[in-house]
């Protein structure tokens, strides 16, 4: 039996292995292109080199989509940071009304395919004669990160003991008060984990901006556009370039949003 | 707190006040273009205009042609398939993840859950150029000898997509079914074992059972996404590898009829609504 549990473990750790080879494999061949020649769709692997990159400081289009796409993100975040927050303030405070139907409605452009989530604002947008602009791409963003940034910061304001604000009250503080001194403190590191997250899916979505966007592109539609003509050298450099640099932000939010105990290996299974 | 009124305002006009307000932006940018999205699939369009006088021709034309209702089941099954072979793939990693402990079992779970906040796009593209005829999966089948020419079995068509969407999908199912894992209480395991069970009837009548509702909501995830998705089988689909999704998309597009396309979105929505709900019920189930 001893024999039999060693070679399960072998055979699940072999597995695992597999998945992470299917996950990060297919990322490494931009990522190792993007340091050599491509011509005629092959790679010259016998020297490496930085042209690529080279080649992606003076593409303006690119760069006008890295701009958009910050801009758009920095905006989403901004606004479902503060709308999430008063969202779950509200969720929580004993007068809220309708608290599950309002819950409903947040969840649904998450829930819903994006393809869904962008056509229903599409066609919204051309109803009441909106042009579409980078506004409707924020409106999109804002509307489809919300729920996650809502979520988070109403699970760590129901962690917080309700003593605390029942305190800040019998102390003779104002409602904005206990919301600045108290509350909003104790709901930071969930609010700038919230923010990191939906900077990271504002700057990857492309399902609903190619749906709401006028003229304006952002870099991963800017990138799809690129794509679909085919394989270009500076189109393997931006990826490295995007990978990185998501790749940073997840980690950034993690360590926010995870806890404590997690991270210092003090497990209590 | 928002709990607490205005001083200037009687209590009620505040409270009132303050719920206008929370649901303001959900009733006016999810609500209404979710309501006006419905009313759309119900209209017709005549020289490019929308007519609005309400008919169920949209939906008469779906059930009738014989195109779209094969595509749409033969899309259905792809998606099936994906959420199978991801499922499958997905659980040997979470009971692996359930092995280790401590701060090892958070990085490796980072580590599978990292790829989900990386550009869609990219990985798409990723996958495309392992996938090609001239990619890296075809070149290590011909350098190991396995065939002697390019396959196209894996190139532009439904399994390319099938391929690139189970790669693409693969954290989403991890997670629940890790979660779903998590919980099982080790006495369970160690009673069982106490009892004089094997490590395998252990697991095929205690740990399985009890994880079958983790996999089953990833099991409708990775379904919801896949058929809601139109950006793979665009890029890896090619000109036979058409699903619901590109369909969906194409009349909005160079098709132009929007309220077709609002009838086939509704038509989708009906079908993940009923995904999710499966995977719900058969999550009850499965907890007893």
């Amino acid at each position: 039996m001893r024999r039999a549990d060693l070679a399960a473990a072998a055979l699940l750790a072999g597995l695992t292995t597999i998945v992470f080879v299917l996950l990060y494999g297919p990322l490494m061949v931009p990522i190792l292109s993007s340091f050599f020649a491509v011509s005629h769709g092959t790679v010259d692997w016998s020297q490496p080199t930085l042209s690529a990159y080279a080649a992606l400081t003076g593409n303006e289009s690119v760069l006008a989509a890295l701009w958009t796409t910050l801009v758009v993100g920095a905006c989403a975040v901004a606004l479902s940071v503060a709308i999430g927050t008063g969202l779950a303030l509200y969720y929580a405070s004993p007068m809220a009304k309708g608290r599950e139907f309002l819950q409903f409605l947040l969840f649904l452009p998450f829930l819903m395919p994006p393809i869904i989530t962008g056509l229903a604002l599409l066609i919204f947008f051309r109803e009441i004669a909106f042009e579409r602009s980078l506004v409707t791409i924020v409106i999109g963003h804002t509307v489809f990160v919300l729920a996650l940034v809502y979520r988070t910061i109403l699970t760590r304001l129901q962690s917080l003991s309700a003593s605390l604000v029942e305190a800040s009250y019998d102390l003779g503080a104002s409602g904005w008060q206990t919301f600045r001194l108290v509350l909003l403190p104790n709901l930071s590191s969930a609010m700038a984990g919230a923010a990191i997250l939906a900077f990271a899916l504002s700057f990857d979505e492309t399902m609903i901006t190619l749906l709401v966007t006028g003229t304006q592109s952002t870099l991963p539609v800017r990138l799809w556009a690129m794509m679909r003509l085919g394989f270009t050298p500076d189109i393997n450099a931006l990826v490295a370039l995007i990978l990185f640099f998501t790749t940073a932000l997840c980690l950034g939010a993690v360590r926010f949003l995870m806890p404590a105990s997690a991270l210092a290996g003090t497990e209590q299974g | 707190m928002s709990a607490r009124p205005a001083p200037n305002l009687p209590v009620p006009a505040a409270q009132w006040a303050t719920t206008a307000a929370a649901y303001a932006v959900p009733v006016c940018f999810v609500l209404a273009p979710m309501a006006l999205f419905l009313a759309t699939s119900v209209f017709s369009v005549d020289h490019g205009d929308i007519v609005y006088r309400p008919t169920l021709a949209n939906y008469v034309r779906f059930f009738t042609d014989p195109l779209f209702p094969t595509i749409f089941w033969r899309t259905c099954l792809l998606c099936l398939a994906v959420a199978v072979l991801c499922v499958l793939l997905a659980y040997p990693v979470a009971y692996f993840l359930t092995t280790l402990r401590g701060r090892r079992r958070y990085v490796l779970l980072v580590l599978l859950l990292v790829p989900l906040l990386m550009s869609y796009v990219i990985k798409i593209y990723a996958v495309r150029s392992i996938l090609g005829g001239n990619g890296m999966l075809n070149r290590a089948l011909m350098a190991l000898g396995l065939i002697d020419q390019p396959s196209m079995l894996f190139v532009f068509n439904l399994n390319a997509v099938l391929l690139t969407l189970t790669v693409l999908l693969i954290p989403f199912a991890v997670l629940p079914i890790f979660l779903s894992l998590e919980r099982i209480p080790q006495a369970l395991r160690h009673a069982s074992a106490d009892l004089g069970a094997s490590g395998a009837q252990t697991f095929w009548r205690i740990t399985v059972p009890l994880s079958l509702p983790g996999a089953a909501s990833a099991a409708s995830f990775v379904f919801v996404l896949a058929i809601g998705d139109f950006l793979t089988p665009q890029m890896v689909g090619g000109q036979s590898g058409f699903t619901f999704g590109r369909i969906v998309y194409s009349q909005f597009g160079t098709a132009y009829n929007w309220p077709f396309g609002a009838a086939l979105s509704v038509i989708l929505a009906v079908t993940v609504i009923a995904a999710i709900a499966l995977g719900g019920r058969f999550g009850r189930q499965g907890r007893r």
